[in-house]
């Protein structure tokens, strides 16, 4: 709305430019949402004609499918027990070393998923720096769901403390304190108010995180491994597959797909009302 | 384009080339050509000084030997730039399936290659340059106690295979296969329980062993490379159960740099190429 507002009012200089600028950048429109489209339709094509979503149901995909299911689920737990509280004290506490710890949350968005797979593997692999330790007691981690689990959570975590820490940051303070006047205590204050007003952001956070999560592929691939049933997530199926199996592939791709478009929508929905509520 | 492929054959090949157009070359296109013009920059073959690229597409595990020959090659070509791609044989094949542009092909296997030569993608005849034998590699310390070949059965064992269809799997499997006779039926199924990841080709799998994740994998000879020798064991395969895997190479039918392309085969099958080739621990191919 506001943009059309804008450039009715510019009609007052010279129509010429005017129309050219406004060409332009509807030509621009244009192209950058056609490249974004035309491979997803080419997906969605591909599906239909070759009638690829029955290799949804092939044990490959399937296999992958509750993997992914399962490791996103216990991803965003962790995320959720771990990420809330931390992201709490990051909207709210001032200390040293915060700014510190605030770039730190960053890294993983920033870094290539490979780099953090090479960086997990030399952490947590069985001669790693953890790893070496956690090898005399037993414990491998290389190749197991778990490895799957913690590449997952080192790749999605900021995704998910940075929008809570956001919510948390625009709770008005007077509320909270209201609360306290009140006579609530700080579990109860934090449970029945602060996370209450947040909670829009923290699940469009938590949206957002288990959709990186769920295309996790780089560090998986590098740190967890390759195996049907074990390590091999839909991303790593879609790898695997594409060589073997194209329907398979493909049909997993545009399973991803249809995911992607429910958690747009859904952050869409919720981040729109939050902010509703706060004008 | 994908009206076209469809057009011309549903069979898998043309779509396995289409996605292996979009994901695997890719890269590979993009990159090439972008630097296109150099490549098409071969002069004639009348023994002039030339400059010119050429591309050679070659197995994972030829990736020391082949970075010694280009240095070679470039020395006694100069002005010319050799370009290669090292990826399991299978990948390869998809990428010249789809028109990637390579002037040469090195395969770990024949499978491939007798592939490429149906789909009318080779010039003349491919060659088989080098053979190779699979070995046992196992991380220095030996965390699972791999002392012979039988060993990889026992439970427990984290091994690590490369990807299906990559020959350095394919002759694991046909290994494991022969030795069902010599140590029982349970030996292929209890060694293929104990898979815990499939790389994509066999220098990834290698490279579980190295640093130390895996207890074991499947590996060629020429693999034990000199700088991992200190951080790896090679258990040997008893030779009545081990396989050869003959390496062919051809010069692309699409090649931009024809000229160039036969030299490398030349220089490869030479009395130096061979030298250098063994070096790198590969048994001669006659």
């Amino acid at each position: 709305m506001k943009g059309r507002d804008k450039v009715g009012s510019s009609t007052r200089l010279p129509r010429g430019s005017d129309t050219l600028a406004s060409g332009l950048a509807v030509t621009s429109l244009a192209l950058l949402a056609g490249f974004i489209s035309l491979p997803l339709i080419s997906l969605v094509v591909w599906t239909v004609d070759k009638g690829a979503w029955q290799a949804m149901a092939s044990p490959v995909a399937v296999d992958a499918l509750l993997l992914s299911v399962r490791t996103t689920a216990m991803t965003m737990a962790i995320l959720l027990l771990i990420g809330t509280p931390a992201a709490y004290v990051l909207a709210r506490v001032d200390f040293r070393g915060s700014r510190v710890i605030n770039t730190l949350i960053d890294i993983p968005v920033v870094l290539p998923p490979s780099a953090a797979g090479i960086a997990l593997l030399l952490a947590f692999g069985r001669l790693g720096l953890v790893g070496q330790y956690l090898n005399v007691f037993g414990i491998t981690l290389s190749f197991t769901t778990a490895a799957v689990v913690i590449a997952e959570v080192f790749v999605a975590a900021p995704f998910y403390v940075r929008q809570a820490a956001t919510g948390f940051g625009a709770v008005d303070r007077a509320v909270e304190e209201a609360a306290m006047v009140d006579g609530a205590g700080h579990w109860r204050r934090y449970f029945r108010v602060t996370v209450p007003l947040a909670f829009p952001a923290l699940l469009a956070g938590a949206l957002t995180a288990w959709a990186r999560a769920l295309g996790e592929f780089g560090a998986t691939i590098i740190f967890a491994g390759s195996f049907r049933g074990v390590t091999q997530t839909i991303p790593l199926a879609i790898f695997a597959e594409f060589q073997r199996d194209l329907d398979a592939a493909v049909s997993l791709s545009v399973l991803v797909l249809g995911f992607a478009f429910a958690v747009i929508l859904a952050v869409r929905y919720l981040t729109g009302r939050s902010t509703g509520d706060r004008a | 384009m994908l009206g076209e492929a469809q057009g011309i054959s549903g069979d898998r090949r043309v779509r396995l080339s289409l996605v292996a157009a979009l994901l695997v070359s890719g890269v590979t296109l993009a990159g090439m050509v972008g630097c296109g013009g150099v490549s098409g920059g071969e002069a004639g073959d009348g023994g002039r000084p030339q400059g010119g690229t050429l591309t050679v597409l070659a197995a994972s595990s030829l990736i020391d030997a082949f970075g010694e020959l280009a240095s070679r090659f470039e020395e006694k070509n100069p002005g010319v730039k050799v370009r290669q791609s090292f990826e399991s044989s299978s990948t390869l094949l998809a990428q010249i399936q789809q028109g990637a542009p390579a002037d040469v092909f090195a395969s770990a296997a024949e499978e491939e290659m007798n592939t490429a030569v149906e789909d009318g993608l080779v010039k003349g005849e491919p060659e088989v340059f080098v053979k190779n034998r699979e070995i046992i590699m196992v991380p220095k310390d030996n965390p699972a106690n791999i002392d012979r070949f039988r060993d990889v059965a026992k439970p427990d064992v984290k091994l690590v295979l490369a990807g299906k269809d990559v020959p350095a799997a394919d002759y694991a499997l046909e290994i494991l296969g022969k030795a069902k006779g010599e140590y029982g039926a349970d030996f292929e199924m209890d060694v293929l329980s104990n898979v815990v990841s499939r790389e994509s080709d066999v220098r990834a799998s290698v490279n579980r062993v190295v640093v130390g994740d895996a207890d074991a994998t499947f590996g060629y000879a020429s693999d034990y490379t000199p700088d991992i020798r200190d951080k790896v064991k090679v258990v040997q395969i008893p030779p009545d159960l081990n396989i050869v895997a003959t390496y062919p190479i051809a010069a692309l039918e699409d090649a931009k740099s024809p000229g160039l392309a036969k030299k490398w085969v030349e220089l490869v099958t030479s009395e130096e190429g061979q030298r250098m080739l063994q070096k790198w621990n590969f048994e001669p191919a006659a």
